[in-house]
């Protein structure tokens, strides 16, 4: 732990650790200061000024070092002749900060009239009019005439679409860099620049395509003017029209805490529209941030053209046809059900299909639940405290694309020290973080992630690490495939358990010693040795809570359904024949050609989803769900962290929340469910699910103090990222494990004149949670590529860019062909989700597509 | 043709002198400046690429100095600082009677291609305001405390002395 330092500010007498600036230990005693330029996740840079104070510190008498004093005997302070930035200089002892004297004020002062004489005041108009930081500041610190007058204004562009996200007005910029500096050193995507100087400074980016970074929006929170506006937002509503809904991101797997602005538009006969999407603080998940999938694509899909409504009447009808449905095929009915689920929907879906005696599987291409369960992050965790000593290992995921906030954490925690290992088959954008890059050839995933601890240094960070974290991804894998890396990655904790499940003992001489789970030297030696080898994870009481295995899965729930023991079957298609099918918020139609096939081989179809898929077109019955936005819920995060979501609008007409949905129809099966609300169902699910023990929508909802101080009144200071008031999550108390034996993947080898295709992921594709974003359509449409090693693709005849026509199992698709030179030349990248149905390694034949 | 074609011995010597890639990224925009006479997006691009460096990145470094150009000039660069102090001591007047008389505007070139007038941000010569720096490839002078007659006095000799090293 730092060393404490005691200084007095306005004093007040604060101690904090050494190190920190002066502006921060005014913050936690309350004593705003004004800032433009500093923001407490970045380092200062002292550009702007604002924040000048009056600091005195002791003199020191330098021929005895003795501290010089006044005659009442207090320390004689040391003032410089001018005053200084709050936000550069770190507190030292016996310092006393004054930031109310008559000369600190009139040095702020005067530098807001200086900001203002070349700024527009275009407030009126501004969207940030009503949450701005220049105009609090001004309100609260400005002098209220101007003595510069100049006739001409500063006069710049004002509509200038740095992208297709984010538009820049000239004008209002006052060069503060933090757009910049949060390009740079939090996004790792330095992609925006001053260009010239003075008063001509301008914000730039120079790449193709514009502002090309998927964490743009963020910089439009932290800009303490209205420089930076969001397209989905810029002249969409004023701040202070808009009501607040907590909630939680559906993109994926990371789960981050996010605000929706609401307002009643008379366009929706006077009811609630959502205006925007904001980051809610939660330090442990996505800290206040957010990447620009959860922002432009967050909710757009709830408000598509192809959400499903009724009548109440026809809802009550459809109910009544799938309740005669279930009691004619009772066992004989296999229910499908995604992560896109909530935790209350999962388990009351659980229990009706237990009281049928009926099938449920998870409907996923990720495997490897069994070994998340088990081994998954446990209470307390936090990738924000990982750091020197701690290892993470990133195996067969490109997170930057699958799970942006945990690209983003990771990056920072290897800044920070934390060794990095990433092992992946391609070159993925964490590699230049990254301490080591293990590089293997798609198929052979488990063989490299067994021979990590045989390797020199990479063993030795495994083996010695204080916390090891392990992410394993799907790139190039299915099912059968992510099982396997599950089961080599939870190998690597080297615990009894693992052994277990390939039926070996463990022993002390194992390849790597079983403390290392155990956390520090010094947390071991209360254990007894003999007790080591046969260590159950329950038992593992000083184990790191940082240690954990993570499956960076597709969607926001999967771990939940995970944890209620949900698992993808083998081989779907041969379990849907001649049954009962009902599918929930999953589209094995539109996914899969084969299952589209299974599933008009079944019985019967019973379609539930908040959008009309293909699934639903083939359905017998089908029952319009509510969507998130529109109910409360939980989803459990990768990180096995339960979180709770609000209703941010109404429930639409004919539909309902997927739990109430699921106890209507148990109820016509004369089964009786909760499914009055979801709090009551979480209290029963909490009972029931040991994992979820002692979760409560209360125990959920509870608040922390947070540092950074953000929101309402601190925006000037952290930016328009929303405090949270509703509650950090809780974390899961961990599974036993379970039985199971090794499973093998066969490698698949391409014949002459065929490659090996594998699915990998885009952040922007046409999944349907996705492609109802109208204004990610561009972005959407660069996902559309197939990349080939630059060898393969000058062999086809072909360049990057042409058309490339791809041939898998008698069907045709055609992609732009792009260059990767980090796979080999047999491979073939498929996006998932664009069109082609790949949802494992395949092979298929390449050739030039003709030309239209 | 790229630099790295054209100035492979000159890069491999720059690359020498730094430890750190990035480094070099003042000289090498001093080649590609030398090779067009102002710096292409698509010589950015390349030197970008070259030190593992955003094009952003090193755009900004062209735009900061007003040493690097992005566009084509005459024959001669005329950078009228009009910031601040320079206002306050009347560039801006200055600027816009210079303009006047020779017939173009902040940006544009005399039309035989001889001065191209710029408005730049400070040179650091605030006390003698007005006035400009003259860039002529690597040559730069400054002029200081100057007048609009002084000025054309100046061009004039300019002028005079480019004739007859073209005739
Ligand atoms: S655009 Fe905003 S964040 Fe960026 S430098 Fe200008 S004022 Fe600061
Ligand atoms: S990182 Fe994931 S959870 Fe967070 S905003 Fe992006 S898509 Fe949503
Ligand atoms: S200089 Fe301190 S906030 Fe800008
Ligand atoms: S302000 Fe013109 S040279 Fe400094």
């Amino acid at each position: 732990m730092a060393k404490l330092i005691n200084l007095t500010i306005n004093g007040t007498p604060v101690t904090v650790p050494a190190g920190t600036l002066v502006v921060d230990a005014a913050k936690k005693i309350g004593i705003d200061i004004p800032v433009f330029c500093y923001h407490p996740k970045m380092e200062p840079v002292g550009m702007c000024r604002q924040c000048l104070v009056e600091i005195g510190r002791p003199m020191v008498d330098r021929a005895t070092g003795q501290p010089v004093l006044n005659e009442d005997g207090s320390p004689k302070l040391q003032f410089m002749p001018k005053l200084e930035t709050a936000c550069t200089n770190p507190v030292s002892e016996g310092m006393a900060v004054f930031t109310e004297t008559a000369k600190a004020k009139s040095g702020q002062k005067e530098i807001l009239e200086l900001l203002l004489t070349s700024h527009p005041l275009d407030c009126p108009v501004c969207d940030k009019g009503g949450e701005c930081p220049l105009q609090n500041l001004t309100m609260e610190h400005a002098a209220d005439e101007s003595r510069f007058i100049f006739d001409e204004k500063h006069r710049a562009e004002k509509h200038v679409p740095l992208g297709d996200l984010i538009f820049l007005d000239r004008e209002r910029c006052i060069q503060c860099a933090r757009c910049i500096r949060f390009q740079d050193i939090i996004a790792g995507e330095p992609v925006l620049g001053f260009y010239q100087r003075g008063r001509n400074t301008d914000i730039v980016t120079y790449g193709e395509p514009g502002f090309d970074s998927i964490f743009s929006g963020n910089t439009s929170d932290i800009c303490p003017v209205g420089a930076l506006t969001t397209a989905d937002f810029r002249f969409g509503a004023r701040p202070w029209e808009l009501k607040q809904a907590a909630s939680v991101c559906s993109q994926c797997p990371v789960g981050c805490n996010v605000t929706f602005n609401v307002r009643r538009e008379a366009k929706a006969g006077g009811g609630y529209v959502i205006k925007r999407v904001m980051p809610r603080q939660n330090e442990q998940v996505n800290e206040i941030w957010m990447c620009d999938k959860g922002r432009f694509a967050g909710y757009q899909y709830t408000e598509a053209e192809s959400r499903l409504m009724a009548t109440p009447a026809g809802l009550d009808a459809a109910v009544g046809q799938a309740v005669a449905k279930l009691v004619e095929s009772q066992s004989e009915t296999v229910f499908l059900a995604s992560g896109r689920l909530a935790n209350e929907d999962l388990f009351t879906l659980k229990q009706l299909a237990a009281a049928l005696h009926a099938k449920t599987y998870l409907y996923t291409q990720h495997g490897g639940g069994e070994f998340t369960t088990a081994y998954g992050l446990t209470s307390g965790a936090d990738l924000g405290a990982l750091g020197k000593g701690d290892t993470v290992l990133v195996a067969a995921s490109d997170l930057y694309n699958e799970a942006p906030l945990w690209h983003l954490r990771l990056k920072a925690a290897a800044q920070r020290g934390a060794t990095l290992i990433v092992a992946a088959a391609r070159a993925t954008k964490l590699d230049e973080f990254a301490s080591f890059v293990v590089r293997y050839a798609y198929g052979d995933e488990v063989a490299t992630i067994q021979a990590l601890p045989a390797k020199d240094k990479i063993g030795e960070a495994i083996k010695n690490a204080n916390n090891l974290m392990i992410f394993y991804g799907s790139d190039g894998l299915g099912l059968a495939g992510t099982t396997a890396l599950a089961q080599s990655c939870a190998e690597l904790f080297s615990i009894s358990p693992v052994s277990q499940l390939t039926g070996s003992p463990v022993s002390q001489s194992a390849s790597f010693p079983v403390e290392q789970l155990t956390g520090k030297p010094e947390d071991r030696t209360t254990e007894q040795p003999e007790d080591r080898t046969t260590e159950q994870p329950e038992n593992r009481t000083t184990r790191k809570s940082n240690t954990g295995l993570i499956g960076v899965w597709s969607t926001p729930n999967q771990q939940g359904a995970l944890e209620m023991g949900f698992r993808p079957a083998e081989n779907l298609a041969a379990e849907l024949a001649g049954k009962t099918v009902y599918v929930i918020a999953a589209d094995p139609a539109g996914d899969d050609p084969a299952l589209a096939e299974a599933l008009k081989a079944a019985k019967t179809v019973i379609a539930q989803d908040i959008l009309t898929t293909k699934t639903v077109k083939l359905a017998d019955v089908v029952l319009p769900a509510a969507a998130f936005t529109e109910r409360e819920g939980t989803y459990t995060n990768g990180e096995r962290r339960v979180q709770r979501f609000y209703p941010a609008v109404p429930t639409r007409p004919g539909t309902k929340a997927d739990f109430a949905l699921l106890a209507e129809v148990a109820k016509g099966c004369g089964i009786a469910l909760e499914g009055r609300s979801p709090l009551l169902v979480m209290n029963r699910l909490s009972t029931a699910e040991p994992a979820f023990s002692g979760v409560s929508y209360e125990t959920l909802s509870q608040p922390a103090e947070q540092w950074p101080l953000i929101g309402r009144s601190d925006l000037y200071y952290g930016g328009t990222s929303y405090e949270n008031k509703l509650g950090l999550g809780v974390t899961l108390a961990l599974q036993p494990k379970a039985d199971r034996q090794s499973s093998t993947v066969s490698g698949l080898r391409p014949k002459e004149n065929e490659f090996l295709a594998v699915p990998v992921t885009k952040l922007y594709d046409l999944g349907a949670t996705v492609a109802p974003a109208k204004l990610l359509s561009a972005h959407i449409e660069r996902s559309a590529v197939a990349a080939l090693h630059p060898v393969t693709v000058e062999k086809l005849g072909l360049g990057a860019g042409d058309q490339l026509s791809v041939e898998i199992n008698g069907a045709q698709f055609t992609f732009r062909a792009a260059l990767d030179a980090s796979i080999s030349t047999g491979v073939v990248l498929i996006p998932r989700s664009m069109g082609l149905a790949i949802s494992a390694p395949a092979l298929v034949k390449l050739h030039a597509a003709e030309k239209a | 043709m790229s630099i790295a074609e054209k100035y492979t011995d000159e890069i491999q010597a720059i690359f020498a002198k730094y430890p750190v890639k990035r480094s070099a990224v003042m000289p090498l925009l001093y080649l590609a400046q030398r090779a067009e006479g102002y710096i292409t997006k698509g010589a950015m691009a390349e030197i970008a690429d070259l030190l593992e460096l955003d094009v952003t990145e090193v755009a900004a470094i062209v735009g900061f100095y007003s040493m690097y150009h992005d566009e084509a000039a005459g024959k001669y660069r005329m950078q009228v600082c009009t910031d601040l102090s320079c206002a306050l001591r009347g560039a801006d007047a200055f600027l816009e009677n210079l303009c006047q008389n020779l017939g173009v505007k902040v940006g544009e070139t005399t039309p035989d291609g001889l001065v191209t007038v710029e408005a730049v941000m400070c040179l650091a010569g605030c006390d003698k305001a007005p006035m400009f720096q003259l860039q002529q490839g690597d040559q730069v002078s400054y002029h200081e405390n100057m007048t609009v007659d002084k000025t054309m006095e100046l061009v004039e000799a300019l002028r005079k002395s480019s004739k007859q090293v073209d005739e």
